[in-house]
């Protein structure tokens, strides 16, 4: 089975600062791996199986290597992939990259907490069944089972082939390649690619930012002194509140 | 394009408060319910204008039909198509958004008309800000869940709905999760503790805290699955366990969106940590600034004044 993980598609919250008056101020500009991504990586490696093959895609001037050091045998990059507040823009680019990769039996995005419509809409743009909120999956038959938990509740999800899914991590990596592996990875093929050549439209936004603001709920009321004072303050806080 | 609002549900979740949002985004509301029969009762009891139901298989999941009910909204043009957040919802939005050439937002708190553009407010960098978008054309959004707020009006009737396309062939099993039936999920008050305990040992300084509170033991992430010092069932978060009990006390946690995502339906937050700029300050109804090795026998103490 052919598997394509897409990652480091996205800024990353971190690397923004969040001035007094709202404004922000990005630091960092360029993609970087998102905290679903090993999770994304860790399934795609499941479902491709020990025979299949592992493909990473990734946009803009991410690091290409994150994905190789982590099992996948080789990269396709999108160096031009804008930065749009438009998802569904974001996974016609993902979209078009998996295409130019042949024979993909299944796509597996990092389902993002700040971004949780790509996943979903990568598989809208493919037109393929999409199983997002994933935490586990398997190759079972010609398809994928795909685990996943709705409240008390965990689904096990089967999807026949070719099929998008969306994988939200439950952890945080266990193990980060080493120095051989981040060697290794660096060796392996990166295909770059851009927008024209993979035949994406470049349309003007439909989308304009208009600037941020503080959430109006600067609500939290913090007690701050020696503790005895302070713990009595939070009691009869939650007192009054009516929860004790 | 019609000025309509039609609101997409797979779940049976923050239905009243999508709603809600839907009415502010303008023109009938229709809520196009996609599973048992009990979500379309959901959906009409928030009081949309109208339901339209998909009955669902017991062992389909609703994302079977996302393309065909693509084409449904399709048809229908509405001009902002809203979803709840769970994932099944999410997908049928996302779905939906490509035929009907709309652009795609998440996390969104408001969407109004103005002039002939939607005018979106939405949470960014994981809550710390709210950004303002404008947008022309239509527009799919994925809700950022609010509290459900009361129903303005009298049930919807609920009519039912045969698409015209087919679902695609998927499965879904559902079992109940391994130990999520008792315990934190149906309690009352909720102690969780996070990095800030220094070893397992010291899980024990949390007895008194939780006999005085009767109430559960809770954790964040890494306390369950990087040092497995509290069992993966009370690991509350995106991914860990979703809880609204009526008082969630966080120690030594820090206030990660994705924890606090498991929390939001709580009634009252208060969080105990040394570190005055941890997000999760920003974010809970109270807040000490402490060593919780020191405030939690001080809260003990005061709890039995």
């Amino acid at each position: 089975m052919r598997a394509v993980v897409v990652y480091a598609w996205a800024r990353s919250a971190a690397g923004a600062i969040v001035h007094a008056d709202g404004g922000v101020e990005w630091r960092h500009a360029r993609p970087v791996a998102g905290e679903d991504d090993p999770a994304a990586v860790a399934a795609a490696l499941a479902v491709a199986g020990p025979d299949g093959d592992v493909v990473g895609l990734t946009l803009g001037d991410a690091d290409a290597s994150w994905a190789l050091a982590r099992g996948a045998a080789r990269a396709v990059r999108v160096t031009d992939a804008p930065a749009s507040d438009d998802e569904g823009v974001t996974a016609a680019v993902i979209a078009a990259g998996v295409r130019s990769v042949a024979d993909v039996d299944v796509v597996v995005v990092g389902d993002s907490e700040e971004h949780p419509g790509v996943a979903a809409a990568v598989g809208a743009r493919l037109g393929w069944p999409v199983v997002a909120g994933v935490v586990s999956a398997a190759p079972s038959g010609a398809g994928i089972e795909a685990v996943r938990r709705a409240g008390d509740v965990q689904e096990t999800v089967v999807v026949t082939c070719p099929a998008v899914l969306g994988v939200a991590a439950e952890g945080a990596e266990s193990r980060t390649p080493g120095m051989k592996e981040q060697l290794a990875a660096r060796k392996r093929p990166v295909v770059t690619t851009t927008l024209a050549e993979l035949g994406v439209d470049t349309l003007p936004a439909a989308v304009v930012a208009g600037g941020t603001r503080l959430p109006e709920q600067a609500r939290t009321r913090v007690f701050e002194g020696e503790p005895e004072q302070t713990a009595r303050q939070l009691v009869a806080a939650l007192r009054a509140e009516g929860v004790l | 394009m019609s000025d309509d609002t039609w609101l997409l549900a797979a779940a049976g979740t923050h239905l009243k408060g999508a709603v809600a949002a839907a009415r502010a985004a303008g023109g009938r509301v229709t809520v196009l319910a996609v599973g048992p029969r009990e979500l379309a009762d959901a959906a009409a009891a928030a009081a949309p204008d109208e339901v339209r139901w998909l009955e669902t298989a017991d062992d389909q999941p609703a994302e079977a039909w996302a393309a065909a009910l693509a084409a449904e909204v399709a048809a229908a043009a509405p001009h902002v198509v809203l979803a709840p957040s769970d994932p099944a919802s999410r997908t049928l939005l996302a779905a939906a958004a490509v035929p009907l050439g709309a652009a795609l937002l998440t996390r969104v708190l408001t969407v109004r008309s103005q002039d002939d553009a939607l005018v979106v407010d939405r949470s960014s960098l994981g809550g710390a800000v709210v950004e303002t978008l404008t947008v022309q054309g239509p527009l799919a959004a994925v809700l950022e869940d609010a509290d459900d707020a009361p129903p303005a009006a009298a049930p919807a009737t609920v009519a039912p709905l045969a698409p015209a396309g087919a679902p695609v062939p998927m499965q879904v099993k559902r079992e109940p999760l391994p130990g999520a039936a008792a315990g934190i999920r149906d309690a009352a008050r909720v102690v969780s503790v996070g990095r800030g305990l220094r070893s397992k040992d010291d899980l024990a300084l949390l007895d008194g805290l939780l006999a005085a509170l009767g109430a559960e033991l809770a954790c964040s992430m890494p306390v369950a699955d990087d040092l497995g010092w509290v069992p993966k069932e009370r690991y509350v978060g995106r991914s860990g366990q979703h809880i609204a009990p009526r008082l969630y006390l966080a120690l030594g946690i820090s206030g990660m969106p994705q924890h606090l995502e498991g929390v939001r339906d709580a009634k009252v937050v208060a969080a105990v940590n040394n570190d005055p700029a941890a997000p999760i300050f920003r974010t809970a109804d109270y807040g000490v600034v402490g060593d919780l090795y020191e405030v939690v026998p001080a809260l003990v103490a005061a709890l039995a004044e």
